[in-house]
Formats: C-alpha cells, sequence, structure tokens
C-alpha cells in the first residue's frame, strides 16, 4: 500500500501490528478516526495507556486487577476454600462466563514445557503453594487443557501440594454437552468409557 | 483395496504427472534416476502420510513451494478421495473425500501398506532405531491406541530429554519434575511393550515360512524381540537417574527396544552373505504385509522398489511363485530391466498394467 503521508502510515502499521487486525482493517479504523473530531481519538487513546499504565496482577491469584488484589479474591462471598487453578488470563475469564464457579482462582501463567523454555520455577507454583500452606484450602481444582503438557503440570503441581491433604480434583474431560458419540474421536470416547460417573437420578 | 488413479504435482522430480494403475500389478520400467521409486514414494506418502525417504522439504520439486498428491482408491466397493498438500514448514493438510482430518494419526492404518526396498537391508545392517521404526510402522496401521501411545510418549520423552539438557552444570535437578516425567511414560510404555512383543510373536512363524520358500529350506532363522525395561519401569528410571543426568538424556526405556536376528543361531549381520540378508531382509518384509493383511479388512498395497536385484534366478522364481500363489492385493513393481519384468509379468496369466518412465514423465505401455 502507498501512503501520501508517513503519519498515516506509521499510525496503520500500529494499527497493523495488533492480532487479527490486517493492513487494510488498520487503514479503515485510520481513515474513521480521521472524519472524527480530534479530541475523541484522544478519547480513545486515554483509556488504553491508562490501562496499560495502571494495571496490576493480583498478588493472590495474579489474575489482573486494578488494585493490589484483584475483585474476585477480595469478595467475601466467594468460597476461600476452592481454588481453580487455569494457564492463564483467558481460561480464567471462560471459566467466570459460564457462572458456575464461586471458589476462587491461581493463574499459573503457562504449562511446564522445557521445549518452550518453561519449567516449573517460570509458573506461579510458589504462590499456590504458599496459599495452600495458610490452611484455608480444602479443594484444588485443576483446570487445566488436557495436552501431555498439561498433565505433567497437574501432575507436577499434585506431587507438590500432596502432603498438605487437600483434596485435589481435575475438570471432567469426556464427550461434549449436545454432541453426539459418534463424532467423538476414539480416545476421548475410550476415556470417557474408563472414567465413566455414576449417574444420579434424584437431581 | 486399491489404488485407481494417483496425481503427482511437484512431488520430487515429477511436475505434473497422472497415471491411472491397475488393480493388480503394476509394472514401472526406466533407467536409473528416472523416477520410478519417486512414484512408490508418492503412494507411500498418500497412506502414511510421510515420505518413506526424505523430509518433507526434500520431497517437493526442486525450487517448488510445495506439493501435492491426490488419490484415488477403491476401499470396499467404495471410492475414496485423498488429497495432501505440503508445503514445507506448515501444517501438512491431508483430505478424505474433500474434508480435511484433524489429526493424521487418523488417517494412518485406513489405507494400509507395505514398501519393500533395497535399502531395507539397514534394517539388519544399521542401528536399533530402524528395527524399531519397522516394528512402530507395522503396529501403528493395526491400532490407533497404540500409534497415539507412540506418539504421547515421544513427547514426554522429548521434553524430558530437553530437562535434561537444561540443567545448568553444577545446579540441583528438580527431581520431582523428573519423576513426574517418569510417572507419565509408565502407561503408554507398557502398552507399546506388550503389543511390540505380542506382534513379534503372531509375526515369526509367518517370517519362517516366508524364509524357507525363499531360500529353499537352506538355513533355521529366528527374530526376537528384546526388552529391557521390566515389570517395574518407575524403579529402574529411578535406578538409572544419575547416569541419565550425566549423560543428559533419558537411557532406559522401549525407546531402546531392539530385534535381534538370526541367521543359524549366528548373528545375521556378523554371518550372513549378501545374498541371504537379501533374502532375509525379503521375508520379513512379505511377512510384515501378511501381518497386516491378516488383521484387516483390507489387503495392503505392496510397493516393491528394485527387488530382483541381487537375487539369483533360483530365489527370484522362488519369490514370483510365491506371490501368484497368495493372493496379494495391489502390487507396485519397479526395475530397471524391461524384458525381465514382461517375462515375469506375462508368466503369472494375470492382467497387468506396464509403464515407462522417464525423466519424470510416466507412460503406458
Amino acid at each position: 500500500m502507498n501512503f501520501s503521508s508517513k503519519l498515516i502510515e506509521e499510525a496503520v502499521q500500529s494499527f497493523a501490528s495488533l492480532p487479527g487486525i490486517g493492513k487494510k482493517s488498520a487503514l479503515r479504523i485510520i481513515l474513521h478516526l480521521l472524519n472524527q473530531d480530534t479530541n475523541l481519538t484522544e478519547q480513545f487513546c486515554d483509556p488504553i495507556l491508562k490501562m496499560r499504565r495502571h494495571i496490576k496482577t493480583c498478588k493472590e491469584c495474579h489474575n489482573l486487577s486494578d488494585a493490589e488484589t484483584c475483585e474476585i479474591c477480595i469478595n467475601i462471598h466467594r468460597d476461600k476454600s476452592l481454588i481453580c487453578v487455569v494457564e492463564n488470563i483467558r481460561d480464567l475469564m471462560a471459566i467466570e462466563d459460564t457462572g458456575q464457579y464461586r471458589g476462587r482462582y491461581h493463574v499459573l501463567g503457562g504449562v511446564i514445557s522445557p521445549i518452550e523454555g518453561v519449567g516449573p520455577q517460570d509458573l506461579n507454583i510458589e504462590t499456590l503453594e504458599g496459599r495452600i500452606a495458610k490452611g484455608d484450602v480444602k479443594e484444588v481444582i485443576m483446570a487445566i487443557s488436557p495436552t501431555i503438557e498439561g498433565e505433567t503440570t497437574i501432575f507436577y503441581i499434585s506431587k507438590k501440594i500432596k502432603e498438605k491433604n487437600i483434596r485435589v480434583s481435575t475438570i471432567a474431560r469426556g464427550v461434549s454437552f449436545g454432541g453426539e458419540l459418534e463424532y467423538a474421536d476414539e480416545v476421548t470416547l475410550g476415556r470417557s468409557i474408563v472414567a465413566r460417573v455414576p449417574y444420579k437420578t434424584n437431581q | 483395496m486399491h489404488l485407481k488413479e494417483i496425481t503427482l504435482t511437484h512431488f520430487k522430480n515429477y511436475d505434473i504427472q497422472k497415471l491411472e494403475a491397475g488393480p493388480f500389478l503394476n509394472c514401472l520400467t526406466g533407467l536409473n534416476g528416472m523416477g520410478k521409486t519417486n512414484l512408490l514414494d508418492a503412494i507411500y506418502y498418500l497412506c502414511m502420510c510421510k515420505s518413506n525417504f526424505n523430509l518433507d522439504r526434500d520431497t517437493r520439486q526442486f525450487g517448488k513451494e510445495f506439493f501435492r498428491v491426490e488419490g484415488h482408491f477403491v476401499r470396499k466397493n467404495k471410492d475414496e478421495k485423498i488429497v495432501c498438500k505440503v508445503i514445507p514448514g506448515k501444517k501438512k493438510v491431508f483430505e478424505a473425500n474433500d474434508v480435511a482430518y484433524k489429526k493424521l494419526s487418523e488417517h494412518i492404518g485406513l489405507f494400509p501398506v507395505v514398501m519393500i526396498r533395497p535399502g531395507d537391508t539397514s534394517l539388519a545392517l544399521e542401528g536399533s532405531e530402524d528395527r524399531r521404526r519397522f516394528l512402530d510402522n507395522t503396529l501403528c496401521q493395526l491400532d490407533v491406541i497404540y500409534l497415539n501411545h507412540l506418539i504421547t510418549y515421544n513427547k514426554i520423552l522429548k521434553q524430558r530429554n530437553i530437562y535434561l539438557k537444561s540443567i545448568p552444570y553444577g545446579s540441583r535437578p528438580n527431581e520431582q519434575l523428573l519423576k513426574t516425567y517418569d510417572l507419565q511414560l509408565l502407561e503408554p510404555a507398557k502398552y507399546i511393550q506388550v503389543r511390540r512383543r505380542e506382534g513379534l510373536e503372531e509375526l515369526r512363524p509367518i517370517f519362517n515360512q516366508y524364509y524357507a520358500r525363499i531360500s529353499g529350506g537352506a538355513e533355521q532363522v529366528d527374530c526376537q524381540y528384546q526388552s529391557k525395561v521390566d515389570e517395574n519401569f518407575e524403579a529402574q528410571l529411578e535406578a538409572v537417574r544419575m547416569k541419565d543426568l550425566q549423560l543428559r538424556r533419558t537411557t532406559v526405556g522401549i525407546h531402546k527396544d531392539d530385534l535381534i536376528f538370526k541367521l543359524n543361531d549366528y548373528n545375521l549381520k556378523k554371518t550372513g552373505s549378501q545374498g541371504q540378508l537379501k533374502s532375509y531382509i525379503l521375508s520379513i518384509k512379505l511377512a510384515q504385509y501378511e501381518y497386516i493383511r491378516q488383521h484387516k479388512e483390507v489387503k495392503p498395497i505392496l510397493l516393491l522398489d528394485d527387488i530382483f536385484d541381487k537375487l539369483d534366478a533360483n530365489r527370484v522364481r522362488q519369490l514370483l511363485e510365491l506371490l501368484l500363489e497368495n493372493d496379494f492385493g495391489q502390487i507396485f513393481l519397479t526395475d530397471t530391466h524391461e524384458s525381465r519384468t514382461t517375462e515375469i509379468a506375462d508368466s503369472l496369466e494375470r492382467d497387468y498394467k506396464k509403464f515407462h518412465v522417464e525423466k519424470g514423465r510416466i507412460e503406458e505401455k
């Protein structure tokens, strides 16, 4: 693309560096901003800058937060005895969106994968142990992707906290809700049969 | 099952080439370096999602970005269109009837194939890796769970080895992480070992029969599975911990398994002649074909690359009679001697197709 203005070119490149935005969409956004008042662009940029400068990581669970401690961790209505361990903040948001969970979280920041250069010391595992050591926690739910690296991480953490005498569970794996058996892959279906659950009739 | 038609695009020395194959025997003749083996490799690729020879980047035609192979098979009386599109360095795409597979492992085993080529002597002459690959290649086509366990085992092993390599000298290793990897290896290792042992037990008698036929009963042969992994793999891993840390890799496991090839109770590699070696390998590969056939609803495609080379006239005749009386499925065969192949094919008294390969072009004769 040829631009008559160096300023526009730079702005387009900035937008185009964002995920999911190509050069054409970037140009469309820039031209849209140019059609508006100058202060509207300032209003657009200010929250982004402010967010970037002031965002914090919760010292308890490593979720994103405005304050030292996040909204979830200071909420007294959320169950302190239940910690859900997730890989990243997007997974946390996905679980929050279900509206089914009233406990607290712990964001690891990834999974153990020496190939990617990520070892246990690069993840928020020590802080999790610290939280458990305080004694309020009764159960830790591992909500980690069922990949080989995810399994390694679950295994590793469970071994670390084994002596603490708390329940460690993982999210259920198997046939998706509303899915049909014939379309489930063999590995998933095989494991679903092995790890079948008792059927409850009174609920 | 058979391949009706195959189209290669930028595959090795082929620019664009279509071939309509016959359901029984297909003979490809031509001089060295013309592309006979490359066509066999393209068929192999369609069945196994990889080349039997090269990495993907060396499989595309020189100077080209990508390669593509399209095959029309008939499987259980149904037409199946398989297309693979490969841009080396990017994700490989395999489609069955225009729908892309999510995982390549879903495709392997649907169209079983066995390739026999002169390079197979590496099975006896080279290290244990080739022999493990032979076992894995056989079992993966029969058992998707085996394939999945093998993929899992290799991934965990790779992570474990990279971790061992990443520990800075003089610092203490994370024992708990190593233990985690040990525990993760147990389940796949056990399954793989059981299946390998069972598989070889079934393969052995078939192999003995074939060797007796091809050699005219001249020698006694045997083939044994060897695995150092025992009932308590976990303890074994722990016992070699210091060694693993020093060598910075995993020194015990089913990735060290081997096959022992014996000829008259001696090691084949040490005592076998060229011809004996060739007969031995041929028999074990034909046994592989037979074993897969016995466990599949469809007959595998047999790719015979230049197998008449090095065998004496007697052994060639034995081999042909064997191919005749056992109802093999579709066969693709390459040879540099057109007259020899024609003579053989005529003697079979069955329909066959003859192709001439020259400089990356194939013509039906």
